[in-house]
């Protein structure tokens, strides 16, 4: 009765091993644009950490699920927007508008010149609408077909609204440069 | 292609392969110029958005999962644990309920008639009880006791499971024999003789009252019942 079981158990344990070895890619491969995205989505660093990992859990769950390897950088990206989504859920009273603090310590994001700390804090002053599709594309390389399906807008919108977070990141820099000066003179 | 849209398809995407847009910068230096400054603020923007990520993070991830999976095999017990188990508790019940429905007053009076239970009972009720004090506590079961049973050594309420009895410790020939009384009602189900592997009890009814008689001697017991059919009136 019990050695019946022995043959499957020996492919199960192969199979779980070959998971394994696809998750551990998966993770290698993609962890640290995963977690930069998660940084600039949620602006906390330990939230952040948080969702990756609950990201890389549901992944794990559903890896069998991820046909074509070639989408699972946009795989990922869903689950960690549905998982921070998720967040909001079931912490109510948390529900501060995010874009309204100023939260982003440009210290907390790590050494950096004085010229990256000032693209941080415009990136971060961002309204998410805006901030999010030039993530998707300059971080994660994502094509505007391809940030259309994620945030399930049409191409135009995607379009005019990387347009419109350029020409913002822009203007603040202008805005900024006198400032600038001043603090260097 | 005008200014515009020049300006416009290449702040949405630097990066862009549209022939047009290549045609025009081509044509057009100063537009060749807006699209390179256009690239290399992205390029900016792309070390900006290059946050160190934590230290050993894949490896955080890798062994959270393997957590994940630990607990998750754990849980999984093979179908024919869960089969056992219940088995056994289908029998541990039946046992139970079988015991206890066959003889549960008589095993309830086995138990006060354990030696340690004896003892017990023996130091609380001090020594040679008199037939007074005995008659104060049978005035409960409306019976009295009128001739002399024996040495009682002990006599005291007690409760088999939930009926209320006397218990009564009399020596006998040659040992310690018990007696209960209880009320007919609540004890219907006793049979008349009863055993088990090292004590003897019989019961007999007295009017509204039911005399129990358990002791490990055979004489002692039967010896008690004879006297007790006539010195209990109830």
């Amino acid at each position: 009765m019990f050695s019946r079981n022995k043959k499957p158990n020996l492919s199960v344990s192969t199979d779980m091993m070959k998971k394994q070895k696809r998750y551990e890619a998966l993770v290698k491969a993609f962890h640290a644009d995963i977690f930069r995205y998660a940084m600039w989505l949620i602006k906390d660093k330990a939230i952040a950490e948080d969702v990756v990992q609950e990201t890389f859990l549901r992944a794990w769950k559903s890896l069998d699920s991820l046909k074509d390897q070639a989408a699972a950088k946009s795989w990922l990206i869903t689950i960690l927007r549905r998982e921070n989504a998720r967040r909001f859920e079931r912490k109510q009273f948390d529900l501060v508008d995010i874009d309204d603090v100023v939260v982003a310590d440009p210290h907390n994001f790590g050494d950096v010149t004085l010229e990256h700390r000032e693209l941080r804090r415009i990136m971060s002053n961002l309204s998410e609408e805006y901030r999010e599709p030039l993530m998707m594309q300059i971080l994660m390389g994502f094509t505007g077909d391809e940030i259309a399906e994620q945030l399930n807008l049409n191409k135009n919108t995607v379009m005019t609204r990387l347009f419109r977070a350029r020409n913002q990141i822009k203007e603040a820099l202008l805005d900024e440069q006198p400032k600038g000066e001043q603090v260097n003179g | 292609m005008d200014e515009l849209s020049f300006r416009r398809t290449i702040y949405a995407e630097p990066n862009t392969t549209d022939p047009d847009i290549i045609q025009a910068a081509n044509n057009d230096p100063a537009k060749q110029a807006f699209w390179d400054e256009v690239k290399a603020m992205d390029a900016q923007l792309a070390q900006a958005m290059n946050i160190p990520v934590p230290e050993n993070f894949a490896d955080k991830l890798i062994l959270r999962q393997g957590m994940d999976e630990f607990t998750q095999k754990r849980k999984k017990r093979p179908w024919y644990v869960a089969m056992a188990a219940s088995v056994a508790m289908v029998v541990g019940v039946s046992y139970m309920t079988l015991l206890a429905g066959n003889n549960g007053l008589a095993n309830d009076v086995f138990a006060h008639v354990s030696h340690e239970y004896m003892n017990k009972e023996m130091t609380m009720g001090g020594k040679n009880v008199t037939q007074e004090a005995i008659n104060e506590k049978m005035a409960t079961f409306n019976g009295s006791l009128s001739e002399d049973i024996g040495e009682v050594v002990s006599a005291n309420y007690c409760y088999l499971n939930t009926i209320k009895s006397l218990h009564m410790i009399i020596r006998g020939k040659t040992g310690l024999v018990n007696l209960f009384v209880v009320t007919d009602n609540k004890s219907k189900e006793l049979e008349e003789d009863f055993s088990n592997d090292e004590l003897i009890g019989t019961s007999f009814l007295l009017s509204s009252a039911k005399i129990i008689i358990v002791g490990d001697d055979k004489e002692d017991v039967s010896q008690l019942q004879l006297v007790a059919k006539n010195a209990f009136r109830f």
